[in-house]
């Protein structure tokens, strides 16, 4: 919708201008608190601009294990972004597949199926999380990338958004290429999978956040600070130091483990747009 | 080249409606089948079921006189053209004429030449990088023709392939169709509901209902021969007029009472419908010989250049009585005419709409209207 009404525009730029600043406000206080040392965060009033210690924190946090975690920030980000794409990957592979069957493929109690899937998604991770990690431990998965990721995969949520999407595609271009010859592979690779690029894309963010931004799964399994993943070490971070938190540490660990997912979601962001453009009609 | 044989093909969808009843179809090769019939008569089934989307109830398909009911759809070697177009959104026009080839393994540099020799033949040559959205509609049209064109298939199957287009691009495309098939000598069936594209485009025209096939002949065999009373009303536009005849002794009995002595018929008795066309109504005046017999109200005129359609009440009977008269006629509304025609233009029916022969030189003689 396009008014023209010069008043309206100024004050509608305004008020967006307004919003965007609260919401950069926190960021901003934690970019300019992890700038300043222990002593300064701690002697005065929180400052709005930056300190004299600088990157000197960042260096110090990603040189070498520090606040008691035993490990550095690089490997946490590491652990972070595997897991994250661990289960983004996965998820997406499994629930297009699912989704795949029960959309294209005629087979016994294929509705059955669907319901089955379709079910899990009323119960929360929180209820299964006791029997899961019993499976896990049993399977030897504690303190494993396998153990953070696998138990997690599976996606109700991701395999009902693929079976919309599937079924929003013309059956005849399912008869088109049958008759071009395309077996069952061929299509769901030549086909379908392009032609979900922008949903697959969207999917992808949603899921690596969620992957990103897991902390109750991680707590459990994971005692090696070989395995601590970043959103984990933060809360610990706050916890583990006796007397002072180390704020300079925290909130530029903060800092850090936003970066990952901002990137996906700025490298995301393109193909949203292009596939917007691309596939459109 | 190829032959296309249907033996008593039936169709059972798993819902238990039963689409096709026994379809018997023989297409010889290189010949043009056109499919016709009102929606809903099977006539999507029946090619869905040629080309192996759909599988066959019970009957014997037979490509090449070889029984091909088992086989998966690439492995028949049938081309479809579908209704609307289903070119694949996401690859260049190129990658869609590819993708067929593609998949049979065909070598990279034989598909570049049959796709550009496809591209130039049906006039595409420019288009090859665009996608499908960037293409007008008679444009797509044409890729999907030529999909199915560079796989040089057995048999090419359409699907009312032009019924997405504005009337002068299917009259355009629709002569371009039958250039094509001409030209390479495909055999083809062709479905459509369009009787004036199914006339222009067949060799033989089959035209169906309720899963039956009512009749299969060329299309001016069909025109003048109607086996049936449907085929009659279906085919011609405006449709033929049918009067209820009534028997009376040795003759039948018009709506307004006029009686038609039926000389040769064998069963005056069975008579029950009397077709007669809109242009083989004409002006008493100018058929002397000819008594008239129709006296007409004209209630409603249609110019439509070349012809004027008149809608005219006749005394007994609750249609309108369709007269195709000529461009220049000076009808008005509300005027009567004396309507006379020959009886050699005339369609018997019987009770159940079947075609009734009467002798082509019987002449109509009539009484008095009593
Ligand atoms: N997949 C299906 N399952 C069950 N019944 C079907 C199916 N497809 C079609 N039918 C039924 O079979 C009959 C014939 O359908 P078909 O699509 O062949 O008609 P058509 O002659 O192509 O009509 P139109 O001119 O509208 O395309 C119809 O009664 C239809 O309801
Ligand atoms: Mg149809």
């Amino acid at each position: 919708m396009h008014y023209r009404r010069p008043g309206l525009d100024r004050l509608s730029h305004a008020l967006l201008a307004l919003c965007c600043l609260l919401f950069l406000l926190p960021v901003w206080l934690a970019f300019t608190a992890s700038t300043h040392t222990l002593d300064a965060l701690y002697s005065q009033t929180a400052s709005l601009w930056f300190g004299e210690a600088g990157w000197g924190n960042y260096r110090h946090l990603l040189s070498g294990s520090f606040g008691g975690l035993g490990t550095d920030v690089l490997t946490l980000l590491i652990n972070s972004t595997i897991m994250a794409l661990g289960i983004a990957i996965g998820k997406i592979a499994i629930s297009v597949l699912a989704a795949y069957a029960i959309v294209f493929f005629r087979f016994p109690f294929r509705r059955l199926c669907f319901w089955l899937i379709f079910i899990t998604l009323m119960l929360p991770v929180e209820v299964r999380i006791l029997p899961t990690f019993e499976v896990v431990a049993d399977l030897g998965l504690l303190d494993s990338y396998a153990g953070l990721i696998l138990p997690l995969i599976a996606s109700a949520t991701a395999t009902f958004l693929m079976r919309q999407f599937f079924l929003t595609v013309p059956p005849e271009l399912v008869e088109a290429a049958r008759i071009d010859g395309a077996g069952p592979w061929r299509f769901l690779r030549d086909i379908l999978l392009p032609l979900s690029k922008t949903n697959l894309a969207a999917l992808f963010v949603i899921m690596f956040l969620y992957g990103w931004n897991q902390y109750l799964w991680p707590l459990l399994i994971t005692n090696d600070a070989d395995y601590l993943t970043i959103v984990v070490s933060l809360k610990r971070l706050l916890t583990s130091a006796d007397g002072l938190v180390p704020w300079q540490n925290v909130t530029a660990t903060a800092i850090l483990a936003m970066l990952p997912p901002v990137a996906v979601i700025l490298l995301m962001q393109r193909y949203f747009v292009k596939g917007l453009v691309d596939s459109e009609k | 080249m190829a032959t296309l044989r249907l033996n008593g093909i039936r169709k059972r969808y798993p819902n238990g409606i039963t689409a096709l009843h026994g379809i018997d179809l023989s297409v010889a090769d290189g010949e043009l089948i056109v499919v016709v019939g009102p929606s809903g008569c099977g006539k999507s089934t029946l090619l869905r079921t040629v080309a192996g989307l759909e599988s066959i109830s019970d009957g014997e398909l037979m490509i090449n006189e070889q029984r091909v009911n088992a086989l998966e759809p690439a492995e028949r070697d049938i081309a479809m053209v579908f209704q609307n177009y289903a070119l694949y959104p996401h690859m260049s026009v190129f990658e869609n004429m590819a993708y067929a080839l593609k998949n049979r393994g065909t070598p990279k540099d034989e598909i570049r030449r049959r796709v550009t020799d496809t591209a130039r033949l049906l006039d595409l040559a420019e288009l090859l990088d665009r996608r499908p959205r960037q293409l007008s509609g008679g444009q797509r049209q044409r890729v999907a023709m030529g999909r199915a064109i560079v796989r040089e298939p057995q048999v090419f199957l359409f699907d009312e392939p032009l019924s997405n287009l504005d009337a002068k691009l299917r009259v355009q495309m629709r002569l371009e169709i039958r250039r094509l098939q001409k030209r390479l000598g495909i055999t083809s069936v062709y479905v459509t509901h369009d009787q004036v594209e199914a006339m222009t485009l067949a060799d033989r025209l089959v035209v169906m209902n309720g899963g039956h096939v009512e009749q299969c002949g060329t299309p001016m065999m069909l025109y003048a021969q109607p086996a049936t009373r449907f085929v009659a009303s279906f085919l011609g536009s405006p449709a033929m007029n049918f009067l209820p005849l009534a028997a009376h002794r040795d003759a039948v009995v018009l709506p307004n009472g006029a009686q038609v002595a039926l000389p040769d018929m064998l069963s005056a008795g069975r008579a029950a419908t009397l077709g007669i066309r809109p242009e083989h109504l004409v002006e008493a005046a100018s058929q002397p010989e000819a008594a008239a017999v129709l006296d007409v109200t004209v209630e409603m005129l249609e110019p439509l250049g070349a012809d004027t359609l008149a809608y005219t009440r006749l005394p007994g009977l609750d249609e309108w009585l369709v007269v195709r008269l000529d461009g220049a006629h000076a009808a008005r509304e509300g005027q009567r005419l004396s309507l006379a025609f020959a009886m050699a233009n005339c369609h018997v029916f019987d009770a159940q709409g079947m075609r009734v022969p009467v002798s082509n030189e019987a002449s109509v003689s009539l009484r008095e209207a009593q």
